[in-house]
């Protein structure tokens, strides 16, 4: 017997959320690409519970492309912490802020 | 076999090839460059009169020629337009060809008396100035389209305004030229107007067609127009009924004639024209420039043979210039001045005769107009020479002993203007008025009566001026040459040299001979077959330039009928109204210390003397109304149109200023600002798609 999709939808939801809200309170920019991996997955739970749902293979596929996608995010988000380390001698995002108006 | 016709570009290249020589290597020639241009100019009247006699028919048949020869804008698909320049030589054409190519060829010669042995300075510039000047007077002549014709005429008008302003240091010319560049150019913007709608209209500025082996590939605009009226071809009349348009696109074209030939109220520049040197007086005002504007009319003459109404225009306007002027002339004291206000009055007399349907007349008088205007000027750049550069007549007196040569030939010049039979001038203007008098009493009869009415007041008004010229003319003469020397340099003044008295010679005969060429009275009279001009310009192998043409036309599409009349009594009446006027010069001038008569004419000399206010008029007209609207219109630029550019611009950069604030530079805050704006766009969804729903 199969699990409900609205079930699947709440969890994603949740998911989302606890994404969101670390961007939104944490300073460090390691937590940040983090949530932001929370966020990416909030979104495949979607895809694979609606491609569940319409008994169509497609959301399951993109979920497959988003995954790598965030493999290649996390790659370039790390090497951007790494020059932050070295230029800033930390993570804390509110310290680069110099790159505005 | 290359014939004639393929050195006619010739004509007008020497010219051209003088001006470079001149500019460039005029200061290293012991003459200032002079040689170039009589040499080219030299050239130029040998071809013309190749040319002419190639189209009289002495080489061969009698021919024409129209081609086009460069085709600098090439149209591409339906109703594009192709501009050419071109190549016609019609009767018409070989006729002013040799005029135009002839007094230049004299006023280049002249000019080594008056400006080389006068000891001018910039001669290089001067001569260069006279060589463009030719060329692009030849140029405009033999002109096949009316684009062509605009492009040189403009030129005309440039070398004008470097001519007359020659002598740039002293205050006068500078001004004069400007004026005479701006006043000419008020009216050739109706030109470039009225050239702009014939090619929007016929899709063609050819004056006539281009045939070849019998067939017409090309039409000219003034057939199509025709055709037009006939019903059997269709152009874009822009909403106006087809025959109105045609006078409008006529009355557009006649802008320029009438700013060109100074015709009224467009010839306030002639006079001021008068501060260049005397030899350019000479080409300006006899054979170049101001008869382009009458040579135009005469080019594209079946164009306005198509309205009634414009050739109405044209005559009163030519008319009325010939009295207005010569009224003025009576009153000038200044030599070259009279001869100024005689000029505007007799370009007068070709546009009545236009006007009026007087073709050949216009033509006749153009001819004879252009030998003895020239001379009238040459001679006054003699007198001048010897006066040591003093142009008021009450300083001279008695000339006619000390300068022989040239009393007798300006005698022949004034006589042939004055009238008097047999020089040239009488024939001519004999004939202008008795083509406005036998057309005007022949259109009253009939349906145009109105037209018929306006060329009996032009004639009427030609007629009076006949008198004043008479007038005008004599006392120029007997103020210059007869009574007492009353300064010492009238006393001193000696005859020139030849290169002075060889044109003055040329062209003294001219003026009293020319007029031969078409004795209208004189065949009526005797039964012979004299009227040359009317035979040499009713041929010719282009059938649309010929006055057979013209006479059709006039008759059945203008409606201008002649009447019965004899040429004898009109021409009676002229001559004795000539003689009076030079009675009257006689009685009051020629005696040995002539007093200034014209203090009897009171308040009237006021008038006179300030030519009528004219300038007065013009200038308020362009301080009073022109610059207030400039303002006004600036204002309007400047305040309303800037100021909404500039409004915009400067709230945008308000709001800008304020808005990049948000820019904080915090990641976070970016994250926060982009989760809300998705929640509002999300509530605003659901809430349009309740409303929606």
């Amino acid at each position: 017997m199969a699990v409900v999709t609205e079930y699947y939808l709440l969890l994603s939801a949740a998911v989302f959320c606890i994404g969101l809200y670390g961007i939104l309170t944490r300073e460090s920019a390691l937590l940040f690409l983090m949530s932001v991996e929370l966020m990416l997955n909030a979104a495949n739970i979607n895809f694979v519970a609606f491609s569940f749902y319409w008994g169509n293979l497609t959301g399951q596929v993109f979920s497959l492309f988003t995954m790598a996608l965030a493999a290649a995010e996390v790659a370039v988000g790390i090497g951007i912490i790494l020059v932050l380390y070295r230029n800033f001698e930390g993570i804390d995002v509110t310290e680069a802020a110099t790159m505005r108006w | 076999m290359a014939g004639v016709y393929d050195f006619v570009p010739a004509i007008a290249a020497l010219p051209f090839l003088a001006f470079l020589v001149s500019l460039f290597f005029g200061r290293y020639m012991p003459k200032r460059g002079a040689e170039a241009g009589v040499i080219a100019t030299a050239g130029s009247l040998g071809l013309s009169t190749w040319t002419a006699l190639t189209v009289a028919g002495f080489t061969g048949p009698a021919t024409s020629y129209n081609a086009n020869l460069y085709t600098w804008v090439q149209g591409v698909g339906d109703g594009a337009l192709t501009l050419s320049l071109g190549v016609l030589v019609d009767p018409l054409a070989a006729l002013m060809l040799l005029i135009v190519s002839l007094i230049s060829f004299l006023v280049h010669v002249f000019s080594l008396g008056y400006m080389n042995d006068e000891g001018e300075t910039g001669l290089p510039r001067y001569y260069a100035g006279l060589g463009l000047f030719t060329a692009s007077m030849l140029a405009f002549v033999f002109s096949n389209n009316l684009l062509m014709a605009f492009m040189f005429f403009e030129l005309v008008g440039l070398c004008s305004y470097l001519l007359i302003g020659f002598w740039f240091r002293d205050d006068g010319p500078p001004s004069a030229a400007k004026k005479a560049f701006l006043v000419t150019r008020f009216g050739d913007y109706f030109f470039l107007v009225g050239v702009v709608g014939v090619f929007a209209t016929f899709g063609t500025g050819l004056f006539a067609p281009i045939t070849d082996g019998g067939t017409v590939v090309a039409e000219s605009f003034p057939q199509v127009a025709e055709h037009a009226l006939g019903g059997e071809a269709s152009v874009e009349t822009f909403g106006l009924e087809t025959g109105t348009w045609f006078t409008v696109l006529g009355l557009l074209v006649l802008g320029g004639v009438i700013g060109k030939s100074a015709q009224f109220p467009l010839h306030t520049w002639l006079p001021d024209a008068m501060e260049g040197p005397t030899p350019v007086s000479a080409l300006i005002h006899a054979a170049t420039m101001v008869a382009a504007g009458v040579y135009l009319v005469a080019r594209m003459y079946g164009f306005y043979l198509l309205s009634p109404q414009a050739l109405a225009v044209i005559a009163l306007v030519g008319g009325f210039t010939a009295l207005f002027a010569a009224t003025m002339g009576v009153v000038k004291q200044e030599l070259k001045q009279v001869l100024a206000y005689s000029t505007i009055s007799q370009y007068g007399y070709m546009m009545l005769a236009l006007g009026a349907g007087g073709y050949t007349a216009a033509v006749f008088h153009l001819t004879t107009h252009a030998v003895f205007k020239a001379l009238l000027f040459l001679g006054a750049g003699s007198v001048i020479i010897a006066m040591h550069h003093e142009e008021n007549m009450w300083t001279m007196g008695g000339l006619k002993d000390r300068m022989p040569v040239t009393y007798y030939t300006f005698l022949s010049g004034s006589l042939a203007l004055a009238g008097i039979v047999p020089f040239a001038g009488f024939w001519s203007k004999d004939e202008v008025l008795f083509e406005a008098l036998v057309h005007g009493l022949g259109t009253l009869e009939t349906e145009a009566s109105m037209v018929g009415t306006l060329l009996l007041v032009g004639y009427a008004m030609g007629l009076l001026a006949v008198f004043f010229t008479a007038f005008y003319t004599f006392r120029m003469v007997f103020l210059t040459f007869h009574g007492d020397a009353r300064t010492d340099a009238a006393r001193d003044a000696t005859e020139n040299r030849w290169n002075v008295t060889f044109p003055l010679a040329v062209l003294g005969i001219g003026a009293a001979t020319v007029g031969f060429i078409n004795m209208v009275p004189v065949a009526e009279l005797t039964g012979a077959e004299i009227e040359f001009l009317h035979d040499w310009l009713a041929h010719g192998g282009i059938d649309a330039t010929t006055t057979e043409t013209y006479s059709e036309l006039l008759h059945d599409v203008a409606g201008i009928e002649a009447a019965e009349l004899g040429a004898l009594g009109p021409g009676a009446v002229s001559l004795a109204l000539a003689l009076a006027g030079v009675g009257t010069a006689w009685t009051l001038y020629n005696v040995p210390d002539p007093v200034e008569q014209t203090d009897k004419l009171g308040g009237l000399k006021t008038l006179l003397v300030h030519n009528y206010y004219q300038d007065e008029y013009q200038v308020w007209l362009a301080q009073g109304v022109t610059v207030p609207l400039a303002r006004a219109a600036d204002r309007f630029d400047q305040g309303v149109v800037d100021g909404v550019v500039n409004g915009i611009s400067s709230v945008s950069l308000f709001t800008g200023s304020r808005f990049r604030r948000i820019q904080s530079g915090l990641v976070t805050n970016y994250a926060a600002l982009m989760t809300l704006s998705l929640v509002l766009l999300l509530i605003v969804f659901v809430l349009a798609g309740e409303v929606m729903g």
